[in-house]
This record gives structure tokens, sequence and C-alpha cells, in this order.
């Protein structure tokens, strides 16, 4: 029995373990310290998780994998454009832009939201074509709009000797806002954990008082591994290990309201919608949900996170390319979200974050291996980038491979038929 | 005969669009009639002459000034003074002579108040001679380069290797452009007819100068050699036009040409705006029957390629140019799209995995170079190699589709992604030899390979010739149509509308005895083999293989052309793909040049592309269903 369950979950981890195998295997190859891995991790993790989590809701309402999430990170692109041109710099100038993220976001996913409700079924193709269609507007309106009909007077946003925006957008002169999330708070691994398990606690304990249900066991059983947790990162192994790390405390805070947006939102009216809808379109319609509704507002929400995933992905690295910073956004989220476990039509959390550590590891380690190995970095690279999509086809391929045999086996056949 | 569906808004707004279509075409046939006839010459000759007593009177001023500034700088010297005296009295000297320029008007000489005739005499001479001379000149040019196309092909290829080679960084954006083959005039000599023609330009400016000495005393020879390329250039220039010498003229003038002058300089744009016009008003009373016949899209897009053909020809672009090379890249694209269509017909939707069967024939091609096969050997050998590498392929890929009903699109895209990296290592570690393929540094095959020794251009060039301008390559066209014909017989065969049973309904055919699977899977093989021929033939006509992440979008451009075509997700018919084909690539290769006239040095075209590419797959998705809410 227990057997059984074992095999089981390996094989709906299938991709998650392959990729712990093969990160194993990369590390080995690689000859980088553990040191110098962890540091150059938790620099990706802070700046790539935001953007990952975006993809949850849409999958829980049934529409996939928002492949569409490049428009947000266009929204984010055009807010820091506009950001910049009125000269609102450092901490103003981030909220700003992540204000004007809102009705940039939403106001397109609004749109996205639209189209896709045209085209059930075909969610996934459809929004990554809808990011290539996008892409060639913004491209519209950064090249010929900006700059030519809108005045653009901040002389670092445009081409040099002719119109339009420039290919870099630097955000780290002093009118920018690099880093500010960065900035401001700061601190080694060990003094990190103690802060995440201890506010992590205090949550733990509040929705166990409002609980209905108070289970005293589990609750014991989280605290003490939290306490575990604690305990392990003050040893000083651990300490030494980690010893290059600083963890930008505003950042990975960012990420963990949002897991916690998450969750509590799918305890709400709204949440339990989308799960409604995504479980089945027709019951829940007939249940007297809005379908179409729902389905606008889960890609809005999507949109909007994703544009402030980007906006913290842009200030951590400084800078971004206007016409190429947005285009592997959907790709490498999308790829990290299904490495951590999560299929089109299941995702949590903790497949998230876990799947983002997991890929970026990769990304990290593979381009050393390769060369390592064979002799040319290309090699890695391209193997990376083979990851990505392969994760991506594999987890795609799994799915449709397991409604189909839904749809042969006769005792679901009344569902599927609900379905169709 | 049934009634047209019309609205009374329609009428209206079509007859209005009529009307000044009418008004628009008439002053258009106007200018340009006017300009035929003696107004237009008079024009001209008026403005033209105007314009060299401008630069003849400036010469005049300053072969004055000169004068007395010589004359002050003598005088100055005589009277013993130092450097600086002399140059005092010299500047002093100019500005004196420049008022009393002003003021006995020697520069200016108005038209009405001398006798026009014999200097309009001798500049009619003039433009005569400059005329014959520069036909000449332009046929002599036009044989320099037809003797040495051959070079300037070769130069382009290097420079296209180097440019591609350059950006090595596997950007999604592909280049899409046919380079113009253009010959280095540089080596080109005047021929002896040449010669004598410009001996007697030089004879006929001679007559111009005595005319303008009249006209203005103060004008010495020097002055007059130095003004001689000033004063040519502006009578006439080699492929000379009406508007072209008009612009020259006015801008050197600074004459008022009046509203008939502007008609007749805009007389060609008006003409063509009226065509436009008229050509809207007939969409506009028709939109309802040609909505229902050709949908939006493909009204908006042909409308749009009017449109462009239109903006070509009053942007003086040469369209038979543009024609020709949107018939190559008809060609050329041509198999790659036929190859959408059975995947369509046979139910696995837009088979966007088309890159697993452009990568077998990528094998056939290097197979080819490494085995140093040429011209048309070295194509069919490729073509084979690519068949039955893509069969293989094709029949697997086949097999994994039939498990996966349904969900067909999204799974291709990404598993053709997947292969198209996972070649990318491939391309790195396959271990051929050709040094026309491997990096010359370092491991791997280059990024685009060449095929000027394999197979370039080989049905191109196949009794290619030329009507009317327009460049016919018969060879391709040829074989495109031979593709076409081959689907459509087998369309038409048992197992051809088996399978289009199959993919219409497959449930209706499994209850009929079809094997809806096995249709199915050679629908998708037949797609994928046809792949795999069409980059062979995209690669002969374009010239070069790209490798790498090249093949990644071309599944996309296929499928927008076959949906521009008329196509649906799910039916799609020969004429689709020719017509789609022709539409799209017309659009892609009319768009750059009209763009790039319009807003210089701008990639709008590119933006075109991907608007135009990836809003009709957009629009076939949304009508494809799901447009229920449960």
């Amino acid at each position: 029995m227990d057997k059984n369950k074992l095999r089981e979950g390996a094989r709906n981890n299938i991709v998650t373990i392959m990729f712990i195998v093969l990160c194993a295997v990369c590390m080995v190859f690689s000859g980088y310290t553990p040191n110098y891995v962890l540091y150059e991790l938790f620099s990706r993790l802070s700046r790539n998780m935001f953007i990952v989590l975006s993809l949850i809701i849409p999958i829980v309402a049934g529409m996939g994998i928002n492949f569409a999430i490049t428009i947000g990170a266009m929204a984010a692109q055009i807010a820091c454009i506009l950001v910049l041109e009125w000269g609102v710099s450092g901490f103003a100038g981030l909220s700003l832009a992540a204000l004007l993220t809102v009705p940039l976001g939403g106001f397109f996913g609004f749109f996205i939201g639209k189209v896709l409700n045209k085209m059930k079924g075909q969610e996934m193709i459809g929004g990554l074509i809808l990011g290539y269609f996008a892409n060639g507007l913004y491209q519209l309106l950064c090249l010929f709009i900006f700059d030519n009909i809108i005045p653009i007077n901040n002389p670092n946003l445009t081409i040099k000797g002719s119109k339009g925006i420039a290919n870099t957008i630097d955000l780290s002169r002093e009118d920018g806002f690099a880093g500010t999330l960065e900035k401001l708070w700061r601190l080694p691994v060990h003094q990190a954990a103690l802060v995440f398990v201890a506010v992590i606690a205090l949550i733990l304990v509040i929705s166990y008082v409002r609980s209905h249900r108070r289970n005293a066991k589990v609750l014991g059983i989280q605290l003490a591994v939290l306490v575990i947790v604690a305990a392990v990162a003050q040893l000083a192994p651990v300490k030494a290990l980690f010893s290059m790390v600083q963890v930008p405390m505003a950042t990975f805070g960012l990420v963990a309201l949002l897991c916690l947006f998450n969750v509590v939102l799918m305890r709400t009216r709204l949440g339990q919608q989308f799960r409604a809808v995504g479980q089945n379109r027709t019951v829940a319609n007939a249940a007297g949900i809005n379908v179409d509704r729902v389905r606008v507002i889960a890609i809005m929400i999507s949109t909007v996170f994703a544009g402030w995933g980007q906006l913290v992905f842009v200030q951590n690295m400084g800078s971004f390319q206007t016409y190429g910073a947005h285009e592997q956004v959907g790709l490498y989220a999308g790829a990290a979200i299904l490495v951590g476990g999560a299929s089109v039509m299941r995702a949590t959390n903790t497949q998230a974050l876990v799947g983002t550590v997991l890929f970026h590891l990769m990304f990290i380690l593979a381009p050393a291996a390769g060369k390592n190995l064979f002799g040319d970095a290309a090699i890695g690279e391209y193997f990376r980038v083979f990851m990505c999509y392969g994760v991506i086809a594999v987890a795609l391929v799994m799915h449709a491979w397991s409604e189909n045999a839904k749809k042969k086996n006769p005792s679901s056949a009344l569902r599927t038929n609900a379905k169709a | 005969m049934h009634k047209l569906k019309v609205t009374k808004m329609q009428v209206i707004a079509s007859v209005l669009i009529a009307v000044l279509a009418v008004i628009t075409g008439g002053l258009g046939l106007y200018g340009l009639n006017s300009r035929i006839s003696q107004d237009g010459e008079a024009l001209l000759e008026n403005m033209r002459l105007q314009a060299i007593l401008n630069t003849a009177g400036s010469g005049a001023v300053d072969a004055y000034v000169a004068a007395e500034k010589a004359a002050a700088t003598a005088k100055a010297r005589e009277a013993g003074g130092g450097m600086s005296a002399v140059r005092e009295a010299s500047a002093k000297a100019e500005e004196e002579a420049l008022a009393k320029a002003a003021e006995l008007g020697i520069g200016a000489v108005d038209l009405s108040s001398i006798d026009t005739a014999p200097l309009g005499d001798a500049l009619g001479v003039l433009a005569a001679a400059q005329q014959v001379y520069f036909a000449e000149e332009a046929a002599a040019q036009a044989a320099y380069v037809e003797e040495h196309a051959d070079e300037a092909e070769a130069v382009v290829e290097d420079d296209a290797a180097e440019a591609v080679s350059a950006d090595d960084d596997g950007s999604d954006s592909m280049d899409m452009e046919i380079e113009e083959e253009t010959v280095d005039l540089s080596g080109f000599v005047a021929t002896e007819e040449m010669n004598r023609l410009a001996a007697e330009v030089d004879e006929a400016y001679l007559g111009l100068c005595e005319q303008l000495k009249v006209v203005f005393p103060a004008l010495t020879d020097d002055v007059l050699t130095s003004l001689k390329a000033t004063i040519t250039g502006i009578v006439a220039q080699q492929g000379d036009t009406f508007e072209s010498q008009y612009d020259r003229a006015y801008a050197a003038s600074g004459l008022n040409p009046g509203l008939s002058g502007t008609i007749m300089r805009q007389g060609r744009t008006l003409a063509l705006s009226a065509v436009g016009l008229l050509i809207l008003a007939a969409a506009v009373l028709l939109y309802i029957p040609l909505v229902e016949k050709m949908g939006v899209p493909r009204l908006i897009i042909g409308l749009f390629f009017i449109l462009l053909c239109l903006l070509a020809m009053i942007l003086g672009l040469s369209l038979p140019t543009q024609l020709s090379n949107t018939l190559v890249r008809l060609g050329m694209n041509g198999v790659l799209v036929l190859a959408m269509l059975p995947g369509i017909q046979c139910g696995i939707s837009l088979n966007l995995g088309l890159p697993i069967g452009i990568i077998g024939g990528l094998i056939g091609g290097l197979l080819c170079i490494e085995l140093g096969m040429t011209g048309f050997t070295g194509l069919f050998f490729a073509i084979a190699v690519g068949l039955v590498i893509s069969a293989v392929t094709g029949w697997l890929y086949g097999m994994l589709l039939n498990r996966l009903k349904g969900d067909e699109m999204s799974v291709t895209t990404y598993v053709g992604f997947s292969i198209v990296s996972l070649m990318c290592i491939a391309w790195l570690v396959l271990p051929f030899k050709s040094p026309v393929m491997k990096w010359p540094l370092g491991n791997g095959l280059r990024t685009t390979i060449g095929l000027q020794s394999a197979y370039k251009h080989v049905l191109n060039d196949f009794l290619s010739f030329k009507v009317l301008g327009i460049t016919i390559p018969t060879g391709l066209l040829l074989f495109f149509a031979l593709c076409c014909f081959l689907m459509w017989l087998f369309m038409r065969s048992k197992t051809g509308i088996a399978m289009s049973a199959a993919g219409a309904n497959p449930r209706f055919a499994s209850a009929t005895g079809i094997n809806v699977d096995k249709m199915r899977i050679i629908g998708t093989t037949l797609s994928t083999m046809l792949a795999a021929v069409g980059i062979i033939v995209y690669g002969q006509s374009y010239g070069f293989m790209q490798l790498y992440q090249a093949p990644r979008q071309m599944g996309f451009l296929a499928a927008s052309a076959i949906l521009i075509g008329g196509a649906t997700t799910s039916r799609a018919k020969i004429s689709h793909v020719i017509v789609g084909t022709f539409l799209f690539q017309g659009v892609l290769t009319l768009g750059m040049p009209v763009a790039n006239a319009l807003v210089p040095q701008s990639t709008i075209s590119e933006t075109l592309r991907i608007l135009i590419s990836n809003g009709i797959i957009l629009y076939a998705l949304t009508k494809s269903g799901g447009a229920t809410r449960g």
C-alpha cells in the first residue's frame, strides 16, 4: 500500500525528481563552490520568484499556464518608462511604477481575458500568440508613438540620433530606482531565517485561533519544524555555507505576501469561484457563476502580478532591454512552475517556490557543467533552453495524455461529456 | 439573381467616396495631361530659367564683388600699407561691393523685364543635349551592370554571410530580406559615344553662357566654369521624371508655380489616389457579400495589399521589381505553407510542429554539402534525404499526436520548440567535416550556411525569363505548382478523401469504417515531409540554410499565410495556400520599401509582420470555437 503510494507520488512528480537529479549531476560537474552557487541562487530567486507566483491563479481557474504574462511585463516596462520620463526617482519612483502597473495591467488583462474567453480550451497557445501580437503593438508604441506622437523629454530614454525609445533603459542613474527594494533591509541568512520563522509562526497561530477545527497536533508539528529550521540556520557550518548571501528582506517579504494572498484568496468567495470554474465550467455555469467574468478576473489579477514581478526583476537588475526583457518571461516562469511539480490544472505556492529554486539552480549550473563535460559552454546554454521548452512540452503531453485516458475511461465519461 | 445586401449608409458612403474619387481622378488626369502638353513644358522651362538666372545672378554678384575686392586690395598695396591695412581695405571693399551689387541689381533680374527668348533657346539646346547624354549613360551603365552581375552576387553573398554570422545570439527575429544585388559602378568607364555626347553638352553650355553674359555683364568665364555643375544639375539628371525636374527647379527658383503647377506635380499621386478611392467605394458598397465570401481579416489584408501597391507607385518605387520579389517569395514559402494543408485536413489543426520536418530537410541539405553535390543532383539528393528522415519523424510525431487529441496545438508548439533547441546541441556536435559549414574556429556548424557551392537558385534560374520588367522564376513556380498538383491529386484519391473525412468528423468517419488514427498519422507525416521539402526550396531560393533557432518561428509564419488565404483551423484548400502565400508575402515584400520610404530607417515593416502574422492566427483561434460559456 505504502509502496503504491510512493510509486504514484514519484510518477506525479517525475519532472521534479528528474530535475533534482539533473541539478545534482550538474552541481558535481560544474566545479562551482556551494557558497558561490547559493549566492547566485539567492540573487536570482529574489528577482524571479514573484512573477512565477503570478501564474497560480489562472491555473486554478482552469486556464492553464498564462503565457500572456509577457503582456503584464510589458505593462510594467511602460510604467518604468513613464516614471523615468516624469523624473520620479528612488522609492517613490518604484511605488509610482507599481501603482501605474495596476491600471495598465488590469486594462491589458481585461482584453486578454476577453480574447481567451473566445478560445476556451486553447488558452495556452492563445496566450502565447497574444504575447507575440502584443509584442508587435508594444514595438509600435515604443518606436513610433513614444517620442513621436507623445514627446519624451528625458534624453536618456530615447535613441540617440533617431526617434523612439532606446534599446536599454538604465535604472541605475540617480533618476532611476535600481535596487530600491534590496537597499531597504538586508540580513544575513541566519537572521533572515529567524525573522521569517517568527512571521510564519505568528500566521500559523493566528489561523489556528481563528479556525473552526483546532488541530493542535498539526500546529505542533508545524511549529516544531519551524523551530528546527531556525535552529539549523544558526549552526556554524550552515552559516559558513551562506556566508556570501545577504537576504533582501523586502523582496522576499513581497514574495511571502503574495503567497499569503494566494492562500487567503482561495478561501474567499472569488477563490471558490476560480476553483469551481477550473474544475468544470459547465457545472460552475449551472451553479450560477458567471464563468466568463471569473476567468477575466483571474487573468487581470495574474497580469497585474506579472507586471509587479517584472518591476521587481528590473529594479533588481538595474536596467532592462526595452525590446527583449519581456519576451522570455512567460517561458521561464511557466517552465519554473512546472518543474516544481505543478501541472496545467493544479498549482500551489510550494510548487512555484520549489520550481523556481530548481529551475534557476539548473540555469546557474548548466553552462559550467556543459563546458566541463563537453568542452563547450554553448552546449550547456542550449541544453538549458532545451530544458525550458522540454519541461513545458512534457507537462503538456502528460496532461493531454491523462485527459485522453480519462475520456476513454467510461467511469468518468459523464464528466468529460459534460465538459465538451 | 439575388438582391445585393446593401444598407442606406453604405450607399451614401460609397457614393461620397466615389464622388471624391472622380474629383481627384479628374484633377489628376488634368494634371497628367497638361504635363505632356505645352503648359507643362512651359511651366518647367519657366521655372528652370528662373532657377538658372538665380544661380547665375549670385554668380554674377560673386564675380563683381571679387573684382571690386581685387581692385581695392591692389590699391591698398600700391599705397604701401601693411598686411592689416590690405586686409581691412579688402573687407571694406567687399561690404561696399555687396551693397552696391544689391543697389544696382546685378544679381537680380526679373524674367519679365528681359528678353528671354535667346536664353530660353540656349537652355533648350542644353537640356536636349543633356537628355541624350543621360540616356546613353543609362544604357551604357545597364550594359555594364549586366556584364558584372555575377560579381555583385558574390559580394552580396559575402556580406550576408558576414552579417548573419555577426548576430549569433539566436534571436527570434528572422532576416527575411532578400538583399538587392547592386553592381559597384566604380569600375565603369565612359564609352566613346558618351564622350562625344558630353562634348556636345559642353558646347551647348557654352552657348548658354554667352546668353547669360548678355543678361549679367558682371559674369566672368571662371565663375561660369565653376557654376557648370550646379547649372547642368538643375537642367537635367539621369533618370529624370517630371516630378524630379519639377522639384529641383522649384527648389532652386523659389518661383510659385500656382495651383495648376501643383496639380501637374501631384498628377500621378492624385490619379492613383482616385483608383484607390474607387476600390474603396466598391469595397464599401459590396461590404456584406465580400465579408461573407472572404471574412474580415482577408478583406482588410487584401485592401491593404492594394494600398501598398498604389503607395509603391506613388512613391515611385519600381513595382515590377517588388512584384518579382513577391513571386520569388511565393515559390520560396509556398511549399512550407502547403505543408499546413494535410495537417489541417487530417484533424490535427495547425501543425505548429513544422520545425520537426524542417530539421529533416536541413539535415538533407547538410549531407548534400558534405558530399559535395551540386546543382539539381544536390537539390534532389537533399530532398530525398529530407523526405526519408521526415517520414520517420513525422510518423513518430503522428503517433504522439494520436494520444493527445484535442490539445494538439499547444503541445505541437512546445514539442517543436524543444526539438529545435535539442537540435541546437546536435548542430554543435554532429561530425560534419566540410569547411563551408563549420566555424573556422571553435566547434560546430555555422549559424548560416551559404548554398552557392550546392544548389543555390537552381530552381529560381531554371527557365526564368523577364516579362514587362517582372522576372518570372519559372522553375521555382513550376516546382510549387507541381507540389500543389500532387497534393490536389492526393486529396481526391481514396485515402485523401478518407483523411479529410477523418479530420472533419472523426466519429462519423470511424463509424463508416475509416481508421481515424491511421489517417491522422498519414496527414501528420505528409505535413512533416512537405515541411522538409519546403525548407530545401526555401533555402535554394534564399541562398542560405539557417540552423539553430531559425526554424522555430517558421511554423507560425506558414500558419498565418494559410489562414490569410482563408483557411480555418479545421478546413483548408489548395487555393487558400496560394492566395494566402501571395497576399502575405506580397504585403511583406511591398511593406518594407514603402515603410522605409515613408519613415526612413525604421523597423516598422518588421513590426507589421509580427502584427499581421500573429493577428491572423489569433483571429482564427477565436473563430475555432469556445464562444459558449460552458
